[in-house]
């Protein structure tokens, strides 16, 4: 069976036939997976029953995978997945729905904000793979922007006066903006990193905007003045022809790239279980030297 | 009089009338009925002082008092010590262009942020008027988003959940999105949340429009944070482009909106390097009493 990759929105986005993720991969699958992941920024892969194991072994072919990393929401015995997983789901560990009030439940609707996985890492991630086991009827559809389209689209003075500003991103701001509390201890795991706000792919070396509500400031600048313009930036980032939705079917596998592409998750009926299970692929390099 | 309809869901441009002189009873009448219409009225080439603006405004009711100017320092206020005249400039008391540190530029920036005027007290704004005196050459825009329109085009589930919703509103609110806590000692009272139905009914049309601003920091009885996400899922949903309007201001422009029924916000420009001057007036808004109390 031949792998290929079949378009579904004008500027990005693959839906990949021809392969079963379950199994073990050829190394020329692999290549094309990622020469897709390259071209398309996002791949779709739908009906991959895939086990725990199964979406480890598969995200390990791009790389290390990150750990999910303790921030103190989450407290010993609260985990319901292997630290190697991002549980993006609305679950206890008794697999019941959060309470409307719960901590974690309102710390995770920070996702509902434009970003970037990771990006609060000083390395940060390359690929999220997502695996939807138990989606919502209605909603809970994530949204992905091409930030290299939106990149392009930029005015050439823009481009300019934007080439070298580097940005602060931290958990704490995006958690800030809805108002969610953080306790000292929590704030203390959530040092501000620097991230170039135009980074260049390594190997299509496309440029893109580097967004996320992770952002704080812009180093240099007051910050009302850095959050006013990264918000406009984002608007314009996140306008309707760059914007992909992927409703989500059960068993589906999305897998992104965090250094092309801003996502965010839709609203839906949180009294109902969503189950999504995100592995990520940890980057190798930082897009700026850090601060001493 | 007449009017041009220059949007295909809102906003007039008024010409043949000069509102620099005392208007009749009819034209007040007849402006208010264009309000009622189309939310946004656009009046160009209007070379009024600040007196004759003060006078047009006080045809529509109460004038009210600018939060901004309440909190700055007499020496200051840029336009003296008449209250009701806000100054929307990038100007010190001396007529310089502010420093990019300046405290009341990081306040203004908020101002970048969707709207709807003095929100923030229990009796919000009704009409604003805003008067362009320097124009920058480029950027600047003022941008009008239609609450009716964005209301009428929620889907049935979604105006069922809200109709009954009740937001806080605070100044606190929409600067500290932006990162500014600056507030002098004494202000307490006026930074102190209010209660506002998010679904409000126009007193004279019966039309209803969604009462969004970025001062909203809580739904009563919700978890901040999910209020949050779904106040910017709304407002979101209300400024798509099919909504809004986007002024580009000349000299000697006064456009006046309804608070009630738009959203507004300005957009960025060159202000270390240009001048821009515009002078507002309000009008205090009826018809907002409703379900309304100071939160504890």
């Amino acid at each position: 069976m031949t792998v290929s990759i079949k378009p579904l929105h004008p500027l990005f986005v693959g839906e990949v036939s021809g392969t079963h993720i379950t199994q073990p991969l050829d190394r020329d699958v692999v290549a094309t997976i990622e020469a897709g992941m390259d071209r398309y920024a996002i791949l779709v892969f739908r009906d991959q029953r895939v086990t725990d194991e199964q979406q480890l072994a598969f995200s390990r072919n791009f790389g290390e995978l990150e750990v999910t990393r303790g921030t103190g929401i989450s407290k010993p015995g609260e985990l319901r997945l292997d630290p190697a997983f991002a549980d993006v789901s609305n679950l206890d560990t008794n697999n019941l729905p959060l309470a409307r009030d719960n901590r974690r439940r309102l710390y995770s609707l920070g996702n509902r904000l434009w970003h970037s996985d990771s990006s609060f890492k000083a390395v940060p991630a390359t690929y999220s793979l997502l695996s939807g086991r138990i989606v919502a009827d209605k909603g809970g559809e994530t949204e992905f922007a091409d930030m290299r389209a939106a990149y392009d689209a930029l005015d050439a003075a823009t481009r300019a006066s934007i080439e070298d500003l580097v940005c602060e991103h931290s958990l704490q701001y995006s958690r800030e903006q809805l108002g969610f509390d953080l306790t000292p201890e929590e704030r203390a795991t959530m040092r501000p990193v620097r991230q170039r706000l135009v980074r260049a792919h390594p190997v299509t070396a496309r440029k893109s905007l580097y967004l996320a509500s992770h952002i704080g400031t812009i180093i240099g600048w007051p910050m009302p003045e850095a959050r006013a313009f990264i918000r406009d930036l984002t608007e314009h980032a996140t306008q309707p022809q760059f914007v992909y939705t992927h409703a989500w079917r059960p068993w589906d596998l999305v897998m992104w790239d965090n250094r092309q592409v801003m996502h965010r998750v839709r609203r839906y009926d949180e009294s109902k279980p969503r189950d999504m299970r995100r592995t990520t692929v940890a980057g190798t390099t930082v897009t700026v030297a850090q601060a001493a | 009089m007449n009017i041009r309809q220059v949007h295909p869901v809102f906003v007039g441009e008024v010409s043949d009338i000069d509102i620099t002189q005392p208007l009749t009873r009819e034209q007040a009448a007849a402006i208010e009925a264009g309000m009622d219409r189309y939310a946004v009225l656009a009046f160009r080439d209007q070379a009024l002082t600040d007196e004759q603006q003060l006078e047009f405004s006080r045809n529509f009711g109460e004038l009210e008092v600018t939060l901004a100017g309440q909190m700055a320092k007499p020496e200051d206020r840029r336009l003296g010590d008449r209250l009701e005249l806000g100054d929307i400039s990038n100007l010190t008391a001396r007529n310089a262009i502010r420093e990019r540190d300046d405290r009341s530029r990081m306040y203004a920036l908020a101002n970048r942020l969707w709207h709807s005027d003095a929100s923030f007290r229990a009796i919000g704004a009704g009409y604003t008027l805003l008067h362009g005196r320097v124009i920058p050459g480029k950027g600047g825009n003022t941008e009008f988003a239609d609450m009716r329109a964005a209301y009428d085009a929620l889907d049935d589930g979604t105006k069922a959940e809200i109709e009954d919703l009740v937001c806080e509103h605070s100044i606190v609110f929409s600067r500290e999105q932006i990162g500014f806590a600056d507030y002098a000692p004494g202000n307490e009272d006026r930074l102190r949340p209010v209660r506002h139905r998010l679904v409000i009914t126009h007193p004279v049309t019966g039309r209803k429009s969604l009462y969004l601003s970025s001062h909203i920091g809580g739904i009563v009885g919700w978890p901040v944070p999910e209020a949050r996400a779904f106040i910017r899922d709304l407002t979101e949903h209300a400024t798509q482009r099919q909504f809004v309007y986007s002024h580009a201001w000349r000299v000697g422009d006064l456009v006046m909106w309804d608070n009630r029924t738009v959203m507004h916000r300005a957009r960025r420009f060159d202000d270390l390097k240009e001048v821009r001057d515009l002078r507002r007036t309000s009008i205090k808004g009826t018809g907002l009493e409703v379900a309304q109390a100071k939160a504890a």
